[in-house]
């Protein structure tokens, strides 16, 4: 009795690990933004978080745009329909896709045991997204300056039988001419893994 | 008495008569102006008297009468109208000017009145005012009699407070004399620390005493406090009570109305009492009726159920006569079919029995004649399978056929081969053997020149090196000669080699190897096939991780269309509008500028 209590209580459900793989979207997103220079540096905000200092933006236009892609990605996380998510930062003069950071997404275990639940400690999966978490700050010393005005947008790459919410459409997958890429380290609540990548386009 | 009245009488008619004489007299002198006179004096004097004058008129007329010459009569009687004229006019004036006269005199009554009210307005308002004046005369009277005590009190004060001042300079000196003297007498601090204590003890004592003061207070509020719960709850009591007796009151006026109700019901139920023996006899009455009036429902209920039922019945019955004259139609129809099945079995049974026999007979006929198809049919079988194995045997004899007329086609080209290859090596072998006896014809001149060589050699002196020359021709040829000979049996070993070939039976062989190499080609085909498809596979991979495409594998891909691109590049767009409007604005500006330049 008491072990089933201990193990119900370390133990990460499929909706907790949803929610981590998309609290490390938020923070990783906003870290792209601020370190990207997307938004003026005043809009941010500083957060303390996996043991490290995050920007997050105070925009309530962008807070509120993330909170409803990461709300259904949430939902989609679950479902197990996800197989991307990528966040592409485009020329708004050109409309030339300049970066693309995916977020491969991963189902590990098996999804038809019922209650799917993992043992991992949480400290450890924290220990991981900092790790890329730092990495992404550390990226702005390779990626290319973008001098121009760019805007962003997230792309979710689901399954096929995924029914249309209201207010999301379908969109064109971002490609990059003459493009590099560098892949950052992943982290694992072993039901979710969650791999990083971020395209560029290659000035030479 | 009478005698004077008479006497006054008498005085008035005189008087009358004397001054209507005098009038009389004005009147033919200065009629108009007189009366004119008269009339404005009249409105000075009391508004009665036009009447006399009118009389005095009436006179005159009578007096006119007599007087003489008409053209006089004439002008008077002219006059008298225009004097009548203005005595009308004047009489008019004379009105207006009384109605004015009264306008006037209301409001200079009105003007008056109001005057007087002023005034006694005023009057009062005076006295009050010179009330005030009295009453703040005495006023100041008192404050200057008060400014006077008050200036005493500030003198006498003065006087006592500087006297204070110099009792209080003098107790000062005192007081440092003593504060010397306590400063000299340093034990003189104990009592007075003593001293201290005694009067903190007394201020103690005071609070004590305050404190049991405030707490007698406090019993004493509460007692009050308790007292006014006492009697706030008895009028809570005497609230409730009120209430309830309210409340009991509306029951008894409820209780009244029902009373009232009451009695007007049992008025009308004494009535209705009264009435009861009639009501009784006439329900008796209703009840047989009502008794009767079931019966008859009921056997009309029955009389309609016997209807309905018969209307069934005879839908039924019209139903069925319609099945028996179809049955009718159908029967003689099939005693029709009958006879003619009948006339068919006796045709076929080839009898003229009675019908109970023939359907045994017809029967026995069937049978017989479905054994004999049976045997047919497995008759047929057998000779459809040897059919079946004889087209099959001819299917391989023609396979076979063909199979013997391609090794026929292949062994006639074979043979063309052959004999083309025969032909090759005849001319060959000519061609050797006419090269054989141009080397023979060569080589019997060389021996000639050999004969003849050593003969000369023999003669002269430079016989040995022409001798070595010689043999080394004759080496020279000698291999030529061995290669030749090498050749021809090459050629003859072909030749032979090539005619047993032709002539054995080689022909399976080929054909099993031709299969083989068949399968080989197919085998080879598949997997080229297959290493196409891989090619394929691999090179759509190789697509697929291609640096910066993001292809998609099956799937969707799904984004907000509220994001934040799309509200940037509208933004843009919306700007970029805005400049262009402006720009045009700035043209056509810059147009009008150039027009009007």
């Amino acid at each position: 009795m008491t072990t089933a209590a201990q193990k119900a209580k370390s133990a990460i459900t499929l909706k907790g690990s949803a929610e981590i793989v998309c609290d490390y979207l938020n923070y990783g997103i906003n870290s792209i933004l601020f370190q990207r220079g997307l938004y003026p540096p005043e809009s941010f905000k500083s957060d303390e978080n996996y043991g490290l200092t995050i920007l997050m933006s105070t925009d309530n236009k962008i807070k509120e745009f993330l909170s409803t892609t990461l709300g259904q990605l949430k939902g989609w996380l679950v479902d197990r329909t996800v197989t991307k998510v990528a966040l592409v930062i485009t020329n708004v003069k050109t409309l030339e896709v300049m970066e693309r950071w995916d977020f491969n997404v991963e189902y590990e275990g098996d999804a038809n045991c019922g209650e799917q639940t993992s043992e991992k400690p949480l400290k450890q999966i924290k220990n991981e997204i900092r790790d890329v978490l730092k990495q992404i700050a550390s990226s702005v010393a390779y990626l290319p300056l973008l001098d121009c005005l760019c805007s962003f947008d997230i792309q979710i790459y689901t399954k096929n039988d995924v029914a249309l919410p209201s207010e999301w459409t379908e969109a064109e997958p971002a490609n990059i001419k003459n493009a590099q890429s560098v892949k950052m380290r992943s982290f694992s609540t072993n039901i979710h893994r969650m791999e990083t990548v971020v395209t560029y386009k290659n000035d030479d | 008495m009478t005698e004077n009245v008479n006497d006054t009488i008498m005085k008035m008619v005189k008087n009358l008569k004397a001054s209507g004489q005098t009038e009389i007299v004005n009147n033919f002198q200065f009629a108009p102006l007189k009366r004119s006179i008269s009339s404005s004096n009249s409105n000075e004097s009391s508004f009665d008297e036009p009447t006399p004058l009118k009389k005095l008129k009436q006179e005159s007329k009578l007096d006119l009468s007599y007087i003489g010459s008409p053209r006089e009569m004439r002008r008077l009687r002219a006059d008298l109208i225009e004097a009548r004229n203005t005595i009308l006019s004047l009489e008019n004036r004379i009105s207006h000017m009384h109605g004015l006269r009264k306008q006037m005199q209301l409001m200079f009554d009105e003007e008056n009145q109001i005057l007087k009210r002023q005034q006694d307005y005023d009057k009062k308002s005076i006295e009050e005012l010179e009330n005030q004046l009295q009453i703040i005369r005495k006023r100041e009277a008192d404050v200057k009699r008060e400014l006077a005590e008050v200036n005493n009190k500030y003198q006498l004060l003065k006087i006592k407070t500087s006297e204070q001042v110099e009792k209080l300079e003098k107790s000062l000196e005192e007081f440092k004399e003593e504060s010397r003297l306590i400063e000299s007498e340093e034990n003189s601090i104990i009592p007075g620390l003593e001293r201290k204590i005694a009067e903190l003890e007394t201020m103690l004592e005071a609070a004590e005493e305050d404190a049991e003061a405030q707490k007698n207070l406090a019993v004493e509020l509460e007692k009050q406090l308790f007292e006014k719960n006492a009697v706030q709850r008895d009028s809570e009591i005497k609230e409730q009570a009120l209430q309830k007796a309210k409340l009991y009151i509306k029951e008894l006026e409820y209780a009244k109305e029902n009373v009232l109700e009451f009695q007007d019901q049992a008025k009308t139920q004494a009535y209705k009492l009264a009435n009861y023996i009639e009501m009784e006899k006439e329900n008796e009455q209703l009840k047989e009726e009502n008794v009767r009036l079931k019966e008859e429902v009921r056997n009309k209920l029955l009389l309609e159920e016997e209807v309905y039922d018969l209307k069934n019945r005879l839908t039924k019955f019209k139903i069925q006569e319609k099945k028996l004259t179809d049955l009718q139609v159908q029967e003689t129809q099939n005693a029709m079919y009958l006879n003619e099945w009948r006339a068919v079995a006796r045709g076929i049974c080839e009898s003229t029995e009675s019908d109970s026999a023939l359907p045994h007979l017809l029967r026995s006929t069937v049978e017989r004649l479905q054994q004999q198809e049976l045997t047919l049919t497995s008759e047929k079988v057998e000779l459809e399978s040897q059919l079946k194995t004889v087209s099959h045997e001819a299917k391989v004899a023609k396979s076979e056929l063909e199979k013997n007329l391609k090794l026929l086609g292949e062994l006639k080209t074979t043979g063309e081969q052959k004999q083309s290859l025969i032909h090759r090596m005849q001319k060959k072998l000519l061609l050797v053997s006419r090269e054989r006896d141009s080397y023979r014809l060569q080589l019997d001149s060389y021996e000639k020149d050999l004969t003849l060589c050593a003969i000369t050699t023999t003669s002269s002196g430079s016989g040995p090196n022409q001798l070595q020359a010689q043999k080394e021709r004759i080496e020279n040829l000698e291999r030529i000669v061995e290669g030749y000979r090498d050749m021809v049996n090459k050629l003859e070993n072909d030749l032979q080699n090539a005619q047993p070939t032709a002539h054995t039976d080689t022909v399976p062989v080929r054909a099993e190897q031709i299969s083989r190499l068949q399968d080989e080609v197919q085998h080879l085909k598949y997997e080229n096939e297959q290493l196409r498809d891989r090619r394929d596979e691999l090179e759509i991979q190789l697509e697929s991780y291609l640096v910066g495409h993001d292809t998609l594998q099956g799937g969707q891909v799904l984004h907000l269309a509220n994001n934040p691109l799309a509200e940037c590049l509208a933004q843009r767009e919306n700007l970029v509008d805005k400049l262009e409007q402006e720009v045009e604005k700035l043209k056509r500006k810059n147009k009008e500028h150039g027009g009007g330049n």
